[in-house]
């Protein structure tokens, strides 16, 4: 916009390149080996993952209040910057980092929840809970919020990559046969595989899993049989940021690429990959997200790595023409 | 004052000031960038007005609206390069492009509702902005396109900031005079009718998956103007003027003003247009600042700067709007015909 408005003009174009860097070697008249395919899978594997980290997030939120949030992105570049700064003040080990990470996106997620969702649940009734005005206001809230969070963080670090010291990359590779992946891939997967273990503990065992379950299901029946709703939505953004912010610094540390708005491109697949799962559905929203990220890395040995995120669109844009409660999504009256 | 003679002294007041007390203070000036502030908010008053057609008044949340400003912007940019041709022929040529690629992502998405179409259009917006951004041999991807044919109409030049001020400021209050007639009319009332409840309407036997198409397809053209205006008012063209947070900002500006009322559009577009200029020597924070004005304006005017309800009546009282009654009788133009 000719400087007259930088914060707006987005810097994503930055990940779109450095994501599949290293991608796109065959043209499509050159024999391609399978264990190149392989290769992509492996690839595609951890790519998946952490699309499907940051989609149970927002499938867990817009399953307690209906609302799509906005900010998402932005937890998982704070997860990164987190990640970052613990790094060079402290250099501890990945798990302790991972920790760290971890608590900074609960209190993210909190924080979040305090600012731009709670001031906009006025009344506790069904109809307004899953009103419009409301959805519009916390869609508009949220997106409020993560400008200004992009922002901080932008005048914080500066706009551009952030140094990570190279011996914290997660790069070194490993031989699996005739595949070799990096130790990222291992470590994503691991992760990742913890957390969604992590979380369907939480979900299927605990008392607050209880309540979150109940309060998507329907929050007026959860208040009346004494959930205390306000509680368990908090509970929700803490859980679901933990897992962004934790997808946030893998990523970082994966490509050497965290800069403020690193969340956008991932935020907007993971938020396919939710529609794609049916809204609601966790294990609809990670399948998809694995289908996601195997098809953008496959979809990069035919075309120029450039077009991969047309992949997602695509996906998007069948799913609601064709199967518009999403593949994994239970009835619904309209769409 | 009598009904007839005050929407024309209205009209004429908003007159003097877009076209004599503006272009007066810019002259004062007379530095090129400010000429370009006025130029960018009077382009994204008509983007604003534009999508409150579509998002305020029928009530479809456009996530987008960016990428037929982008058509537009691209489809002037390459035929005035490319084709040679003048302003003349590719502002309706930039603004008809637009209106056709709305129309064919309206097809296939008009059945979904609410969130749904929100991410359909994000979708859509996002394959758009793709396609101008990686299609290197037609758009020249990142690097933009650069126009140096400048701006005639008929033959004349009017290259220089004071000219080129009057083209953008005629242009977007014609366009703003067509969707003030389109709003505050029964077709108006037709879509608002739509946002409300649309089986309802569809039983009240009102098309109402035509209206949506053809509010859409309005949208899309008034964009489509809008960006041939910026491309051959900034000269120079590239994707980051039309990726996602575009869109989210005209969003922004439609709902600071207030879903549904058109004043407020206007308002909001020139709120979050100026309001970045002025806090320039704030430097850093003027962005903070902007998400924050959205976060209150959000949180203590949920109806916007001038609720659809006050403007309706605003509208109704200064311009008369285009009911059939004189608006003086109540009632008179509720309903549809």
């Amino acid at each position: 916009m000719a400087g007259t408005n930088p914060a707006m003009t987005l810097e994503s174009v930055g990940l779109e390149n450095h994501w599949h860097e290293s991608r796109g070697l065959f043209g499509p008249n050159l024999p391609v080996p399978m264990d190149y395919y392989l290769q992509q899978l492996a690839i595609g594997l951890s790519l998946g993952m952490v699309y499907a980290l940051m989609a149970i997030g927002f499938t867990l939120i817009f399953g307690v209040l209906n609302v799509v949030n906005f900010a998402h992105g932005e937890v998982y570049t704070v997860g990164a910057f987190a990640g970052l700064v613990v790094i060079s003040a402290f250099a501890p080990p990945l798990i302790v980092v991972l920790l760290v990470v971890v608590a900074v996106g609960a209190l993210a997620g909190v924080g979040l929840e305090r600012i731009a969702f709670k001031p906009f649940r006025r009344f506790s009734d069904e109809a307004s809970l899953k009103s419009r005005a409301m959805r519009e206001a916390t869609l508009m809230s949220s997106l409020a919020v993560s400008i200004v969070v992009r922002e901080a963080v932008e005048i914080g670090f500066g706009s551009q990559f952030q140094t990570v010291p190279l011996d914290r990359l997660l790069n070194s590779p490993i031989s699996l046969g005739p595949v070799t992946i990096v130790s990222g891939d291992v470590i994503i997967l691991v992760v990742a595989a913890l957390m969604l273990g992590g979380l369907q503990y939480v979900l299927k065992r605990t008392n607050v899993g209880l309540s979150i379950r109940a309060v998507s299901s329907n929050p007026l029946g959860a208040k009346y049989v004494g959930i205390n709703t306000d509680r368990t939505i908090i509970w929700t953004f803490a859980v679901g940021s933990m897992m962004g912010a934790a997808a946030g610094i893998l990523v970082g540390l994966y490509y050497g690429a965290i800069f403020p708005s690193m969340g956008f491109i991932p935020g907007i697949k993971a938020f396919v990959a939710m529609v794609m799962g049916g809204l609601s559905s966790i294990p609809g929203a990670v399948i998809c997200a694995l289908i996601l990220g195997f098809s953008e890395s496959i979809a990069t040995i035919f075309v120029p790595s450039v077009w991969a995120d047309m992949v997602a669109y695509g996906f998007l844009i069948v799913t609601l023409i064709f199967f518009p409660r999403g593949i994994f999504g239970g009835a619904r009256d309209r769409v | 004052m009598s009904d007839r003679l005050r929407p024309l002294l209205v009209v004429a007041a908003v007159l003097v000031l877009v076209l004599g007390v503006v272009p007066a203070v810019l002259g004062a000036f007379d530095r090129s960038y400010l000429y370009q502030v006025a130029n960018l908010a009077l382009i994204f008053v008509l983007l604003a007005a534009s999508m409150h057609l579509v998002t305020g008044v029928a009530g479809l949340l456009q996530l987008g609206h960016a990428a037929f400003y982008g058509v537009g912007a691209y489809t002037a940019a390459l035929l005035a390069t490319d084709a040679g041709l003048s302003f003349g022929w590719t502002l309706p040529l930039a603004g008809l492009g637009a209106a056709f690629v709305a129309v064919l992502v309206a097809l296939p998405t008009m059945r979904l509702v609410s969130i749904y179409f929100a991410v359909a259009t994000l979708g859509i917006g996002q394959m758009l902005y793709l396609v101008m951004l990686n299609w290197v041999p037609v758009t020249k991807g990142p690097n933009g396109i650069l126009i140096t044919s400048g701006l005639t109409l008929f033959g004349y030049d009017l290259s220089r900031p004071a000219s080129a001020y009057f083209v953008v400021a005629v242009v977007t209050l014609a366009s703003l005079w067509v969707i003030h007639r389109l709003s505050h009319s029964y077709y108006g009332n037709a879509l608002r009718s739509l946002r409300e409840d649309d089986q309802c309407a569809d039983a009240m036997g009102l098309d109402t998956v035509r209206l949506k198409i053809e509010s859409f397809a309005v949208s899309g053209f008034f964009a489509g103007i809008a960006g041939a205006l910026w491309a051959h008012t900034a000269g120079y063209i590239s994707p980051a003027d039309f990726s996602f947070p575009q869109s989210i900002l005209i969003l922004a500006m439609v709902v600071v003003g207030g879903l549904g009322s058109l004043p407020g559009a206007v308002i909001g577009a020139l709120v979050l247009i100026l309001l970045p200029e002025v806090l320039r020597p704030v430097g850093d924070f003027r962005n903070i600042i902007v998400g924050g004005v959205l976060f209150f304006s959000i949180l203590l005017m949920p109806k916007g700067i001038i609720g659809e309800v006050s403007a309706l009546d605003l509208v109704r009282r200064q311009l008369g709007g285009a009911w059939r009654g004189e608006g003086t009788k109540a009632g008179s133009e509720v309903g549809w015909r």
